[in-house]
């Protein structure tokens, strides 16, 4: 296999964005071909979850390349629910590496809000089981809730922890100008004052309104390349070094241990061993944090703190920018929004921004590994990327 | 004979109990106070809310119409009965709520604005209405009705309203909800909240001037920029305004 | 009509699952796909549960009790539930109804009382 590297990086803003699906995944290949300084592609990938469903949008590869003019070059969709984003980085990587294509675009994008928030909500529920789970009125928040609760129980997180989560977050995003929520919070507002229950409504009791990422339209773009090409560049080199994924059971109720997330723990251990290197090793992360309890999860099932230690990492403030591993630099789903086929690359995008030290205001101290971790279902398909800055 | 005129035309107001005021944390913190305004203040907030007429999202556009005529109708003495309470960050104004009343036993709600979002403070403005027709003015119903998907998944299902279909509400017409004193003992643990007296040095800050919203909803940068190329198609807002901006510097 | 909820019982290794998959999880065998439908029991554990503010838009109640019951023959599943206060570990014994209806279909699944 070749080397991949990820050359250009684009964004837009994670919001409500008033622009056809196709321009949302458009634009940031536009801007990452941009900070690439190229303007040929040999293949397109889009990761995208709704397009059908909410924007009554098919072929939506198809629409995006020509869009861009940058047809004839190969297109196609990459669905897989929420990690769609890094489902098409892994395409992406697999057609370079084999040597298929020597640069390849890959652009993740939603538009969400076409919709009110019942109905997007309803429209992420059918990643569900649609017989065992969806029939129920089972939604994401619900099954987050179910698996917060016996968390809680078990390890002793509390509603602190959560929402010491979501100000850490929200307080990154006001740092990233395309982040959708610029709203700092206090544990204060939201746990505290009397009115805290108004402030910070039951969603999915115990999980509340301000442990849940908002619903965002927005894309990202990722161009990756062989090294060659990456050379001509001139600019910092990233590699696309690791990468795992692994699958659990459709239904939650059937994971043997109800507060194991056994995808994340394998998908991370082989993109570790693929890139040859181990979670202490990661200088910054981009986690999932569809949900608070996720982060805190999911930095124990990779490996950065110990099972049922996440929480306390959190409180010694390990996990902040100035942290000893921190998580979430750009906000996470949680302040930065979760555009569902999006964030994968929207991950992936920070990372290589923070790899080549070029993040500004929320720079992380010199990382030389970065890893992202990108959640689909309820961590029924999840894939992680470690990228490792190489000069 | 016009004094006569406007002696017809002037609905006379029915005493009604003040809106003590109240004050609470919200989640960014802030302390936030909530009362009613006079109607000398009407013109204060009205130049706040003509903007948002021009919002086509959320239903700001028809609400904030609306909101407009409504005070501006309570302003020039022709609405019954109408009050208004602002919600307030340091004088900045966050929420515009108002209603009347119908008669002794029934309230009739009208508009709920929020001004800065993502804080929940339409839920507290919404609150602080319902506590001053139930326990201020001693309503034993409020009708209600919404003219959003969320407003009715939040006050019609989440409260279980009553129907009143028979009345048609004053907001266009259609069949109304009812939120019945009963309702709302049962909801009061999240209807009444926020805490008395508000502190003098916050309620002065609140009563000196009604200040502008410091993060307004606007509308699109651009609302052809879709169908058009100028700039850029997809123009990430942030970025569309840093080249504009840049331009006009450049000039 | 009583209505059941059906577990599926492997006919070469007895692996009990729910839901229904194509392959058996027990033995893995491609070679035949046969199962047994086995009603599932009603009694059971609550393992976790939720109370659900944020419902799916066809749902015209306030609030929804969601949770995951480990049945006494060990099968696990999720359900409603009509409990007012919720514990995990506590005793909860299910029945079969209409758990939503979407225009003119209607869905069944079990929902679940205190025992």
């Amino acid at each position: 296999m070749r080397d991949v590297y990820a050359i250009g990086i684009g964004i837009t803003s994670f919001t409500r964005l008033e622009f056809p699906l196709s321009e949302i995944a458009a634009y940031p290949v536009m801007m990452a071909l941009k900070d690439a300084g190229i303007k040929e592609i040999d293949h397109l990938y889009v990761a995208n979850m709704g397009g059908a469903r909410v924007n009554h949008q098919t072929g939506l590869a198809s629409a995006v390349v020509d869009t861009l003019s940058l047809t004839p070059a190969g297109a196609e969709v990459i669905e897989n629910g929420p990690a769609s984003g890094a489902s098409a980085i892994k395409q992406g990587f697999l057609a370079v590496a084999s040597g298929m294509h020597d640069v390849v675009a890959v652009t993740g994008a939603e538009r969400m809000r076409e919709v009110n928030s019942i109905e997007a909500t309803e429209f992420v529920a059918t990643l569900t089981h649609p017989l065992a789970e969806y029939i129920y009125g089972v939604t994401l928040p619900s099954l987050a809730g179910m698996f917060t609760r016996a968390y809680m129980e078990k390890y002793g997180v509390t509603s602190r922890h959560l929402a010491m989560v979501a100000v850490k977050n929200q307080n990154n995003a006001l740092l990233n100008e395309f982040a959708h929520i610029h709203q700092a919070i206090t544990v204060e507002g939201i746990l505290d004052s009397p009115e805290a229950l108004t402030n910070n409504p039951f969603i999915a009791d115990p999980l509340r309104f301000f442990d849940c990422c908002p619903v965002s339209d927005g894309g990202a773009s990722v161009i990756l390349a062989t090294r060659e090409v990456a050379e001509k560049t001139g600019r910092p080199l990233v590699r696309l070094a690791g990468i795992g994924q692994a699958t659990d059971t459709h239904c939650v109720h059937e994971r043997e241990e109800p507060t194991d997330l056994l995808a994340v723990r394998r998908a991370a251990a082989q993109s570790f061993k693929m890139a040859g290197v181990g979670p202490l090793d990661v200088g910054v992360a981009e986690l999932h944090d569809a949900f608070t309890i996720l982060e805190i999860v999911e930095s124990e099932e990779v490996g950065f703190f110990k099972k049922g230690e996440g929480h306390l990492a959190l409180e010694r403030g390990e996990t902040q920018i100035g942290g000893k591993i921190p998580i979430n630099p750009s906000g996470g789903l949680k302040g930065r929004g979760h555009p569902v086929g999006a964030t994968g690359v929207a991950q992936a995008y920070e990372i290589v921004l923070q790899l080549r030290g070029e993040a500004g205001k929320r720079q992380v101290a010199d990382p030389k590994i970065g890893f992202t971790c990108n959640f689909g279902g309820f961590g029924n398909n999840v894939v992680c990327l470690t990228f490792a800055r190489e000069n | 004979m016009s004094v006569d005129l406007e002696k017809i035309l002037r609905p006379i107001d029915h005493e009604m109990p003040p809106f003590p005021p109240k004050y609470m944390t919200i989640a960014s913190g802030e302390e936030m106070v909530i009362r009613q305004v006079t109607r000398d203040e009407i013109p204060d907030i009205l130049i706040h809310v003509a903007p948002l007429m021009s919002v086509e999202r959320d239903f700001y556009d028809v609400v904030a119409a609306r909101v407009y005529a409504e005070l501006l109708a309570y302003y020039r003495h022709r609405m019954q009965d109408e009050y208004v309470l602002v919600a307030q960050i340091d004088g900045e104004l966050c929420a515009v709520v108002n209603g009347r009343r119908v008669d002794g036993d029934t309230g009739m709600s009208l508009h709920t604005l929020a001004l800065r979002r993502g804080l929940r403070i339409g839920a507290h403005a919404f609150a602080a209405k319902m506590e001053y027709h139930m326990d201020i003015l001693g309503h034993k119903e409020v009708l209600i009705v919404a003219e959003s998907p969320i407003g009715f998944r939040r006050w019609m299902i989440e409260y279980n309203l009553e129907k009143r279909f028979e009345i048609p509400h004053e907001l266009g017409g259609p069949p109304s909800y009812a939120l019945t004193s009963e309702i709302f003992e049962r909801a009061r643990g999240t209807l009444v909240i926020g805490r008395r007296p508000v502190p003098d040095a916050l309620l002065e800050k609140a009563m000196e001037a009604i200040l502008p919203p410091s993060d307004p909803p606007t509308p699109p940068e651009d609302l052809l920029a879709a169908t058009r190329s100028k700039y850029d198609p997809t123009g990430t807002a942030l970025i569309l305004q840093r080249w504009m901006q840049q331009e006009k510097e450049e000039k | 009509m009583k209505r059941e909820i059906y577990a599926y019982r492997c006919r070469k290794c007895g692996h009990l699952h729910y839901p229904y998959r194509m392959v058996c999880a027990g033995c893995g065998d491609n070679e035949h796909n046969e199962f047994d439908p086995e009603p599932l029991p009603r009694a059971g554990t609550l393992l976790t549960f939720t109370k659900l503010y944020a419902l799916p838009g066809d749902f015209e109640v306030p609030t929804l009790g969601l949770g995951i019951v480990e049945l006494e023959n060990g099968i696990r599943i999720t359900g409603q539930l009509h409990i007012d206060d919720p514990s995990s570990g506590m005793k909860v014994i299910g029945e079969v109804e209409i758990v939503r209806s979407e225009e003119y279909e209607e869905y069944y699944g079990m929902v679940f009382c205190e025992a």
